[in-house]
């Protein structure tokens, strides 16, 4: 056991880990953010997209104490402490950009970071192609990528 | 239409929790001092179990137990069933293997769980599980169901002679015959229906937990019908009296059908938290997933069709082989049979129609219902023969559907249904003027210019969902009804709760069902509330597959809401000293015929709780009703998929350049939500199609069994689609309505595969078309190749 | 998944020094890549760990390995079966076969390999390059213990 600290969300956290464990572990079983899923074994499906330090990154393939002293952002930490919501979660709610939600989280954070490299003006070519990472079972991805392409635009408002 | 109405495109409820990372899905769940158990998986598709020696690993850090099938066996844990009975011709019946939770004797796949470590922690499960030693004595393996029945074939189970679980079939051989020796022409094909695994985002999971005071277990599970899962695990599997187990399937991360079924972990789970007096947890992990999820489709079929000179179909015979993989799933024994050939009529009206099926077992991961069950199956072979046959004639493929269509209902097919509404020629018409397949021929010469080959597909597919009438379905050898139930709670305060026995994990039903209890009501939506999946609170229902929540889930709550207003009625004529009969209903008012004088739906669910204007002799006291219903026939969603798309002739890369989809799914009460399963059924379809197939090399081994070797689309492999809709209602539910989960994954298949061949120019091509398969069949075919 | 592989290899020995040291506990230890122990418990028969990584998966294999249709000094047959625990399982066998060829010995080898479990299921597009690697290193490895004096 080691001892990690990062800040999550804001937060400074401490914990005691494994050198085996892994970013997504620490966050669902230690701190309990249970919004970040896991839905492969293999990097292949983006269910488990967070931010460090705010880029994305896989969390399942991301030890913990790789993170010491980083800032990392899960779905948690999206909506303002009032509880306004973020432009992105409003656009995949307004668009209906999500079925069962399973892989939402991961998208969101993805599509946030597809909005930081290419800023807010986003076709939906580039949307479907550098949503490589992420694999949605239900939607087909139709209302996913309306859903980031109109949050994208409300973010710059 | 009000804003939260029926037709509404109303935003979801659950929406919130998901988008803010609070959803409730099995593993979240914790429980005050939870185990993890580990399974110690069979690496060999076949072998016999000659000695487990558990020793090392109870001695690892962290281990609480280490269990095998021997101990499941001593404490009496019953098998896993398969809950469908299916005759032979010869009138036997199926051959249903013993499928132990734990293998104690004789593993027969890859993954069949041959033990399991209880452990603090999943880390220390995973290393103990590493130090169970199980002794194997390596038997041959059969994967390929074409194979399976051959003489000399490894034997998988004993007593089941050429691995055979049954030889069906469905209609009248000599009328077939007959009409196929008279007929002008003929087109056979051989088809392959590729074997798929779901792959629900959500891996499984099960969280046991069972409290020594009162003998009560608790089933945290991924489960899309938690009753169905509590009465096999208490009557067949005998693991406690059903009303001392208690089912949970909390927000559940996708289906497809391959959470209906009982599967050996969470039974283990179950027992092992008896056992060790501690909740159990088991999460599976995707390469888990890939090894044990009940697979998809796996049929191989020689089928044929007859028609006269003008293109009239006479006659439809098929042969077909499913495999159904080691064990017989819970139901999968109805999937090539009832829920295949009963469709195998699709749009057309075919006087005759012969099928055999014959199901085998195979040293694969059992083969169950996935999006679709048998109907895309059908779909496949009835379309692609129509399209050969159309193309063999020189008729115009649309033409030739328009000639054997349906078009006066009740329509009784040689295949059992009875079509009651619907409307072929509308959503063919409707889908060719979206898809412009006029501008087709123009678009073709374009495409040809860069060097690509436009093609185009149709597939006009019918489906039977609203599944379904238990009478029926009791008649063809279900061991269950397929009616469903329905709570409708009125609170004092005038908000009200639905329990169902659906169950939603994705469809959003608790949007759906609050805008048809709004809308009857005359409530705000905000005033609804949806509670399913957990059987302590919610009467037993039969869950949510085969398209059948709104036709028959819904239908439930109608009746309900029915008794509702019956009841509401008789408190308001107290409250308002009128007459019963003279108490009118509208907008969540309820007035007295030709007078001004009222009372709000609120009051009068106010007013049946205190009871201050009745006596209880008149009437009782409360506001809930419950109703059950049962569906008098299936509903044919019916429509027309066009695919158009281009093959780069260098690389054989298949590009979708336009989806039309035109459906008739009857009522709608969230055309945004239907829309949506209609894009994620077209997803699953065009990946079976083009890179979905889940392969096992001869000795038994799943070489797809990750996402990085098997391929589901991702956003770039798909366009955006053109969705629209035909309406016809559904005769047979008070809604009208007929379902819509399943049609894209049922409808898409054949539609892009038609619109390869008619691209490169061939016959047939075997799914998945992959860029390497249509490259090959390229290179034979009579189309331009690269220069 | 099964998977075939052949190769040859010129050696600057005699025939009957190459198949001495085939036969040689400590020149196969120190061949077989990843090769941690290797006992002996009869002439043709030996226990080996080995650790092996395909891929994502790494594991340390223990097996038996047998030497058959031994024919002094044209060759043999050498098979062997490895527990990766829950890695899965390796299995195979080489026939190997040793002709005269310019003043030394030209060995040929045959193998025949399978693989289950993890290692198949993760591992399978990876596998033919690990066991050609695998195999290229090993009569690297042999070529080169027949320099020193034996
Ligand atoms: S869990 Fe699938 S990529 Fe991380
Ligand atoms: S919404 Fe279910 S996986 Fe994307």
């Amino acid at each position: 056991m080691a001892s990690v600290s990062m800040t999550v969300n804001g937060k400074a956290v401490t914990g005691d880990v494994e050198p085996r464990t892994l970013l997504v572990q620490f966050l669902r079983e230690n701190l309990r953010l249970t919004g970040t899923h896991v839905g492969c074994d293999t990097s292949q499906c983006g269910a488990c997209i967070i931010h460090i330090d705010g880029i994305a990154a896989k969390a399942c393939t991301t030890l913990a104490l790789q993170c010491e002293g980083a800032k990392i952002t899960t779905i948690e930490g999206l909506a303002e402490p009032g509880g306004k919501l973020h432009p992105m979660q409003e656009a995949f709610r307004e668009h209906h950009g999500l079925q069962c939600g399973y892989c939402t989280p991961g998208m969101i954070m993805s599509a946030l970071d597809i909005v930081r490299r290419n800023g807010n003006n986003l076709d939906e070519h580039t949307i479907r192609d550098q949503l490589d990472g992420n694999i949605c079972r239900c939607t087909g991805y139709h209302n996913i990528v309306k859903a980031i392409e109109a949050g994208a635009k409300a973010m710059a408002k | 239409m009000s804003a939260t109405g029926i037709g509404a495109p109303v935003r979801r409820k659950e929406d919130f929790r998901f988008i803010t990372g609070q959803g409730q899905y099995t593993d979240d769940v914790t429980r005050p001092g939870e185990t993890r158990a580990v399974f110690v998986r069979s690496p060999h598709a076949h072998a016999k179990i000659k000695s487990i020696d558990v020793s090392a690993a109870r001695k690892m850090p962290g281990v609480i137990d280490v269990l095998t099938g021997a101990q499941l066996a001593t404490d009496k844990i019953g098998n896993l069933i398969c809950g469908w009975m299916i005759h032979s011709k010869d009138g036997s019946p199926m051959k249903m293997a013993a499928h132990p939770a734990l293998a104690a004797t004789k593993v027969n796949c890859v993954g069949d769980a041959v033990a399991v470590v209880i452990a603090e922690t999943i880390a220390q499960g995973k290393d103990a599980a590493e130090k169970v030693k199980v002794d194997y004595e390596v038997l041959p393996a059969v994967v390929d169901p074409a194979k399976a029945q051959a003489k000399g074939a490894p034997q998988i189970h004993p007593d089941i002679e050429n691995n055979t679980i049954y030889q069906w079939h469905l209609g009248e051989k000599k009328d077939v015959d007959a009409a196929f020796a008279a007929a002008k022409h003929v087109t056979k094909l051989d088809i392959v229906n590729n074997r798929l695994v779901p792959n629900a985002m959500e891996p499984r999971a099960a969280l046991a937990d069972y409290d020594a005071g009162t003998d009560n277990l608790t089933l945290w599970n991924t489960s899309q019908n938690p009753h169905v899962a509590r009465l096999v695990i208490s009557a067949f599997i005998g693991m406690a009296p059903e009303h001392k187990l208690r089912v949970i399937a909390p927000d559940v991360g996708g289906g497809f059908g391959s959470k209906i079924f009982i599967y050996p972990e969470e039974v283990v789970c179950l027992w092992a938290s008896r056992k060790v007096k501690r909740p159990v947890k088991w999460t599976s992990d995707r390469s888990e997933a890939f090894l044990t999820d009940a697979h998809g489709r796996d049929h191989v079929t020689h089928a044929e069709m007859a028609l006269d000179a003008n293109g009239k179909i006479l006659a439809l015979r098929a042969k077909t082989i499913a495999n159904l993989g080691a064990y017989m799933s819970t139901f999968s024994s109805s999937v090539p049979t009832y829920l295949y050939a009963t469709l195998l009529s699709g749009q057309y009206n075919i006087p005759s129609i012969y099928c055999e099926v014959d199901a085998v077992y195979t040293n694969t991961a059992p083969v169950d219902a996935y999006r679709g069950a048998g109907r895309p199956e059908a779909t496949f072979v009835v379309e692609r023969l129509v399209e050969v046959a159309a193309r063999q004639m020189g008729i115009d493929p649309a033409d030739l559907r328009r000639r054997n269509f349906i078009t006066a209902f009740p329509h009784q097919t040689p295949v059992i249904m009875a079509y009651d509404a619907g409307d072929y020629n509308a959503s063919l018409k409707k889908a060719m003027e979206i898809a412009d397949v006029k501008g087709f021929a123009k678009r073709k010469r374009e495409a040809a210019r860069r060097g690509k080959l436009r093609g185009l597909g149709y597939s006009t597919y019918i489906e039977a969902c609203g599944i379904a009438p238990s009478q029926a379905v009791g008649s063809l050898g279900a061991g269950v009804g397929l009616w469903e139930s329905a709570e409708v709670r009125v609170n004092p305060t005038g908000s009200v709760e639905v329990l169902t026995g659906s169950h939603a994990h994705g469809q959003g039903h608790e949007t759906t069902f609050a805008q048809l209890v709004s809308e009857r009501l005359g409530i705000p939506f905000e005033n609804v509330s949806i509670v399913h999946g957990d059987t302590d609170k919610v009467q037993f229902g039969m869950g949510t597959y085969g398209s059948r929540s709104g036709a028959v889930g819904m239908s439930a709550i109608v009746k309900a809401l029915d008794k509702i207003e019956i009841k509401a009625k008789k408190v308001a004529a107290f409250m308002l000293e009128a007459a019963e009969g003279d108490i009118e209903f509208k907008d969540g008012k309820f007035t007295v015929a030709g007078t001004d004088k009222s009372a709000a739906f609120g009051d009068v669910a106010l007013n049946a709780y205190i009871a201050h204007k009745f006596t209880g002799a008149e009437l009782e006291p409360g506001l809930k009703e419950t109703s059950f219903y049962d569906p008098t026939n299936f509903t044919f969603p019916a429509g027309c998929h066009i695919c158009e798309l281009d093959v780069d002739i260098e690389t054989g890369r298949v590009d979708i350049v336009n989806w039309t989809a035109v459906d008739d799914f009857g009522t709608i009460i969230n055309p945004m939500i239907v829309e949506g399963q209609v894009h994620g059924g077209i997803a699953q379809g065009v990946g079976q199609a083009l890179m979905e197939g889940a392969f096992y090399d001869a000795a038994g081994q799943l070489v797809t069994g990750s996402m990085m070797d098997y391929t589901m689309p991702r956003a770039h492999d798909l366009p955006s689609f053109h969705v629209g809709l035909t309406e016809t209602k559904a005769p047979s539910n008070p809604l009208g309505m007929k379902g819509c989960g399943e049609a894209g994954a049922i409808a898409s298949p054949a539609a892009v595969i038609n619109a390869i061949t008619d691209a490169i120019g061939t016959e047939h091509i075997a799914m998945p078309a992959t860029a390497n398969a249509v490259w090959a069949a390229l290179q034979k075919s009579q189309a331009p190749k690269a220069a | 998944m099964a998977m075939t592989m052949t190769g040859e290899v010129q050696l600057p020995a005699s025939r009957e020094v190459v198949f001495a040291k085939l036969n040689d506990p400590e020149v196969l230890k120190a061949c077989i890549p990843g090769c941690e122990t290797l006992v002996m418990s009869s002439p043709t028969e030996f226990q080996a760990v080995a650790v092996t990584k395909i891929g994502p998966v790494k594991a340390r294999f223990k097996g038996n390995v047998h030497l058959t249709d031994l024919d002094p000094p044209n060759g043999y047959k050498i098979s062997g079966e490895g527990d990766g625990g829950v890695a899965g399982f390796a299995k195979g066998g080489a026939t190997v076969t040793l002709v005269e060829k310019d003043g030394g010995t030209l060995l040929t080898y045959n193998v025949e390999a399978q693989i289950g479990g993890k290692l198949a299921q993760l591992g399978q597009r990876l596998v033919n390059g690990a066991a050609k690697k695998t195999a290229d290193d090993f009569f690297k490895n042999f070529a080169a213990a027949m320099n020193p004096p034996a």
